[in-house]
């Protein structure tokens, strides 16, 4: 039994950081519905600008702050560049340009930095807490994790639902001609979606960078787990997006724990697979109940 | 009021304007008819920005408004309720009202709402509904309210008629006449529905192929069959 919380425990850890990844991917949905497969070469690379911070002047806090500017800039150089020009042509042809920009993100980052995996120091300790004479596979540092997950869900909620800002977003995702005939800057809305979703995918890059090793590929597979989140979450739901991003780190953690660590993401394309034949809209899609 | 000076716009090769002019008064409804293929939905999209004319200008009391931006053009006071069902299903009643003045103070949008909500009693009731659970009727009240939010001094109806039973559309189009009166408003009524349309209009405009081919009151319009016959097909 204290395996099986073990294994949970751990696995809300990874699902805190998937779940942050997939509410990036559903904010450029919502903003362009295009999923950017970017994103995750995004936040590796404002996670390197974050690790120099870091490096340089010793502060955690400062390096966040790096990885957060450095995030919209990329989301918004990202967006202007590449998706703006590209987006006229169709929906297939943006998509293949987001896979562009992450090999393209991914060679930049070797060469500036090279290829071998580089470490991050955490800003409180990383070592299991002993509760009870016991050491529970969960620290401070998860904790934080947790926090910080828990306030950008909330945060993001509250901008959507309850702000002119949110409401000029979710209009100009939906229908963008009558956004724009309404007097909203539909362009600085898409941008900003953009700008908004490199920050939450550079929180993720630095949140997750001291768990594991910082490579400019370390954080592909996790794209393919926030994805699966994403789309079983139903693209539009923030709330599914963490549901279903917690719930895949859950899973992961028990297959991993039970099984082998290599039938994990299979497991999770399977589920993934199952989700897209009998819910193409997702758990919390549209059409079921109102996206939040 | 509105003045359109010899407003020309293609596609590719087709010349979908041709030199269009008119002008429509504050304080009346006018209205432009014609078939399928007319022109009269384009000469609605390029006053309201989404498509740039060849050459032409319309000015919105004095001011020149082609060339801007459909964001600029609702700001300076022209709004389009364009064709077809123009709300957004996902948002509620309110949110898809409030969409139409997010630029504005919130002070000077809550009361524009409140006004539009007593003008349509049937939107306030169902304001946290979600827009798609109203009739179609309630949904065209919801898509001018909409553009009423911006406080325009000119508003372009783009078929509001369209799929609507025929009582509903007398309603509709009663209110659009009453609200050009009461708001002293430069209402731009595009029509298939020529008898109808001419009933609440004061000015009758007949377009053919881009061209405007006729401009007289709106009985005299509605009382000459030759050009029923000839233009308007019914």
């Amino acid at each position: 039994m204290t395996t099986f919380i073990d294994y949970l425990l751990g696995g809300f850890s990874s699902g805190a950081v998937i779940a942050l990844f997939a509410l990036a991917l559903v904010l450029v949905w919502r903003s362009t519905r295009i999923v950017n497969f970017a994103q995750v070469g995004q936040a590796m690379f404002t996670t390197f600008i974050a690790l120099a911070v870091q490096v340089a002047t010793g502060s955690w806090i400062l390096a966040l702050l790096a990885g957060l500017v450095a995030g919209a800039i990329l989301g918004l150089i990202v967006y202007a560049l590449v998706l703006r020009p590209v987006q006229r042509l169709d929906t297939s042809g943006s998509i293949i340009a987001t896979f562009g920009v992450l090999i393209s993100l991914q060679a930049l980052a070797s060469m500036i930095w090279g290829g071998d995996p580089k470490s991050f120091a955490p800003p409180v300790a990383n070592n299991g807490l002993e509760i009870g004479g016991r050491i529970w596979p969960i620290s401070w540092y998860d904790v934080l994790v947790y926090a910080v997950t828990a306030v950008l869900v909330v945060a993001l909620t509250l901008l959507f639902t309850r702000t002119s800002l949110g409401l000029s977003m979710r209009a100009s995702a939906f229908n963008p001609e009558v956004a724009k005939l309404s007097g909203i800057r539909v362009n600085r809305m898409l941008a900003f979606g953009w700008a908004l979703a490199g920050v939450v995918g550079a929180v993720a890059g630095v949140l997750i960078a001291p768990t594991a090793s910082l490579s400019p590929n370390s954080f592909d597979i996790l794209l393919i787990f926030a994805f699966t989140a994403a789309v079983v979450g139903g693209l539009d739901s923030l709330i599914g997006a963490v549901a279903f991003g917690v719930g895949t780190g859950l899973v992961l953690a028990l297959v991993t724990g039970y099984g082998e660590a290599g039938d994990a993401p299979i497991v999770v394309l399977i589920l993934l697979a199952i989700t897209l034949v009998v819910r193409p809209g997702g758990a919390f899609g549209r059409g079921k109940s109102r996206a939040v | 009021m509105l003045e359109v000076k010899q407003l020309s716009v293609s596609f590719g090769a087709v010349r979908a304007l041709d030199s269009v002019s008119l002008v429509v008064p504050r304080g009346e409804v006018t209205a432009v008819i014609g078939a399928n293929g007319a022109g009269k939905s384009t000469l609605m999209r390029t006053l309201a920005g989404l498509v740039k004319p060849v050459s032409g200008t319309a000015e919105l009391d004095g001011v020149v408004v082609t060339g801007r931006s459909p964001e600029d053009i609702v700001r300076s006071g022209m709004a389009l309720v364009p064709e077809g069902r123009s709300t957004i299903p996902e948002l509620t009643v309110e949110e898809n009202l409030h969409l139409g003045g997010l630029w504005r103070p919130s002070a000077e949008r809550k009361a524009t709402s409140a006004e539009i909500y007593e003008m349509f009693p049937v939107l306030a009731e169902r304001r946290r509904m979600r827009s798609d659970t109203l009739s179609g009727g309630e949904r065209q009240q919801l898509a001018i309210g909409r553009a009423l939010m911006c406080d325009p001094t000119c508003l372009l109806l783009d078929e509001p008629s369209l799929g609507l039973a025929p009582l509903i559309v007398t309603q509709i189009l009663q209110l659009v006449s009453q609200l050009a009166r009461e708001k002293n408003l430069a209402v731009l009524l595009v029509e298939q529905n020529a008898v109808t349309a001419l009933r609440v209009a004061t000015t009758g405009i007949i377009m053919n192929l881009g061209n405007v081919v006729r401009v007289g009151t709106a009985e005299e319009i509605a009382a000459d069959d030759e050009l029923r016959d000839a233009y308007l097909g019914s």
